[in-house]
């Protein structure tokens, strides 16, 4: 994938803005010192009118949200708008958490991520609701998320489980960002993908760390009495149930278990669903290898994988591109770089040796970032960043302060974070 | 008449993989119900033609398989969540209503 000098306007998280600001082309430094400007005086701007309440009833402009009711009809033409960002809050629960989570999610992105809704131009996020009658299944028809109510008596509605909702949308994204095909290896990575982003939207949410999470998805979805734990986990692929009713987890953890699949409907397009059970065991392990959030550094490292990658991107070639990535982010040998390289081979994945002799600081045909080696005269340029980070999360600091005092009241956005504890406050209301 | 219902993929794709079938046998019917059934058989096969399931951008969506055999004929439909025409859905949604 080739990027350019126009990207820095809108796709380039933070952390990679501060390295850029270390290239030797002053034309790079200057791109990515005003985006930072910009990006402060953007996150300034949004902390104080969340604080002071300043244009509370205004709906945010980007990734609008719409809930449409499908009444229980198996298509979603005719369903009824029910919910918007204007409009008053449903009393319908499956609306509720429909909107709220696409909010979340959409949250997660812009501030995680940096990424503005789906395609990073704001596409608007519609959901439908009540899918068909007594439907096991959520999922992305290419231009919005369908959910349906499950059967009542061995599934509940698929809108109970943020990560469900996030796994739905972040298809979207990587539609957007990769293209991955949705068969065979690259197929079974696309899944991976909206697992990973899905199960970091709800870490983030609840505000836990790589060790506190459950790494399950869908564990929500399931009638009380269901002897299930999740759809999938991606800590322990293959455990996530085993039963008479489901059979036994059929995902690997590790290639030497990788199933071969028909590419057919039959056989789930080579098993996208089954063999997702190894990339996101790669996550699990990256992430507590790293330890703390993680939707920070493995989070990072994923995502710019993503970026990095196309349609037919295989196992091996995105376990190469996150080992290459955590090495422009966080340094050769680093922590990070270590934890990847690791992760990949406790599931039977070794980097390649084009990707672990890559010489620190050298420069790959269609990267963005440059070497450390490079001549530049960014000191003051990245000094200036780290004060502008730091003022950053004082005024965040203060508008929790400010917030506290003020004591809860209602949020702006029905479905978007406002502070950490205030998310786990939602995510636990949400899902009892 | 032999009818048989397949589902794949979709977020419980694990579950159902290497699943059987669920397999209904008109002839076990009351006959007003194997009238309907007949009729909506008929109807979902003229209407099946440039249909079936395709990838697309559609992603995690579930796909069908119904299978009728009748007088040593078999009929094989297939379509999908994303692809799917009124008259197979007419005639999953009695199957499903009456394989529970």
């Amino acid at each position: 994938m080739t990027r350019t000098c126009r990207c820095l306007n809108c796709i380039i998280p933070p952390h990679l803005l501060r390295r850029l600001l270390e290239s030797e082309s002053r034309e790079v430094r200057q791109a990515a010192m005003n985006t930072l400007l910009n990006s402060a005086r953007l996150r300034g701007q949004r902390s104080l009118r969340a604080t002071f309440g300043i244009g509370l009833s205004a709906a945010p402009t980007d990734g609008r949200r719409s809930i449409f009711d499908c009444e229980n009809r198996a298509r979603i033409a005719g369903a009824v708008l029910v919910q918007t960002e204007q409009g008053e809050a449903s009393r319908d629960t499956s609306v509720t958490r429909a909107f709220e989570g696409l909010g979340t999610t959409r949250q997660f992105y812009r501030e995680v991520l940096n990424r503005n809704s789906i395609d990073d131009r704001g596409m608007r996020l519609d959901g439908y609701v009540h899918f068909d009658t007594s439907y096991n299944n959520a999922f992305w028809d290419g231009q919005q998320m369908v959910f349906g109510d499950g059967d009542g008596v061995v599934f509940t509605d698929f809108t109970s489980s943020l990560d469900v909702i996030a796994h739905e949308l972040a298809h979207g994204v990587t539609e957007h960002v990769a293209g991955l095909e949705y068969h065979l290896q690259s197929g079974a990575l696309n899944e991976s993908m909206s697992d990973v982003f899905g199960s970091l939207v709800k870490h983030w949410s609840l505000g836990q760390t790589a060790d506190q999470a459950d790494w399950l998805i869908g564990a929500e979805v399931f009638t009380p009495g269901v002897d299930a734990d999740a759809l999938r986990s991606m800590k322990a692929p293959g455990t996530a149930y085993d039963n008479d009713t489901f059979g036994k987890d059929p995902q690997p953890d590790r290639m030497s278990k990788f199933v071969q699949l028909p590419d057919t409907e039959e056989g789930d397009w080579g098993g996208v669903h089954i063999n997702s059970g190894i990339p996101n065991k790669a996550f699990h392990l990256t992430a507590t290898g790293i330890g703390g959030y993680a939707w920070e550094a493995p989070g990072l490292i994923w995502y710019e994988a993503l970026r990095a990658s196309g349609p037919t991107t295989e196992f091996q070639e995105f376990a190469d591109r996150t080992y290459l990535m955590a090495e422009d982010l966080y340094g050769a040998g680093s922590i990070e770089q270590q934890a990847v390289q690791d992760a990949w081979r406790q599931v039977g994945i070794r980097i390649s040796r084009t990707a672990a002799r890559r010489r620190p600081g050298q420069r790959r045909k269609g990267d963005l970032l440059v070497g450390e080696e490079a001549g530049y005269d960014g000191g003051a340029l990245a000094a200036l960043s780290r004060q502008m980070e730091t003022l950053s999360a004082q005024v965040h600091a203060l508008s929790k302060e400010v917030s506290a005092l003020k004591g809860d009241r209602t949020p702006s956005e029905a479905g978007g974070p406002r502070g950490r504890p205030a998310n786990a406050k939602l995510g636990r209301l949400a899902n009892s | 008449m032999k009818i048989s219902l397949a589902k794949y993929g979709g977020q419980t794709a694990g579950m159902l993989l290497g699943r059987a079938p669920r397999v209904l046998e008109a002839d076990t019917l009351p006959p007003p119900a194997a009238q309907e059934l007949a009729r909506l058989v008929e109807t979902a096969k003229a209407t099946a033609a440039a249909t079936g399931v395709g990838l697309g951008r559609a992603r995690d969506m579930m796909s069908y398989t119904i299978t009728v055999e009748d007088s040593g004929h078999q009929t094989v439909l297939k379509q999908s969540d994303t692809n799917m025409s009124p008259a197979f859905r007419n005639l999953l949604g009695w199957l499903e209503r009456h394989m529970k």
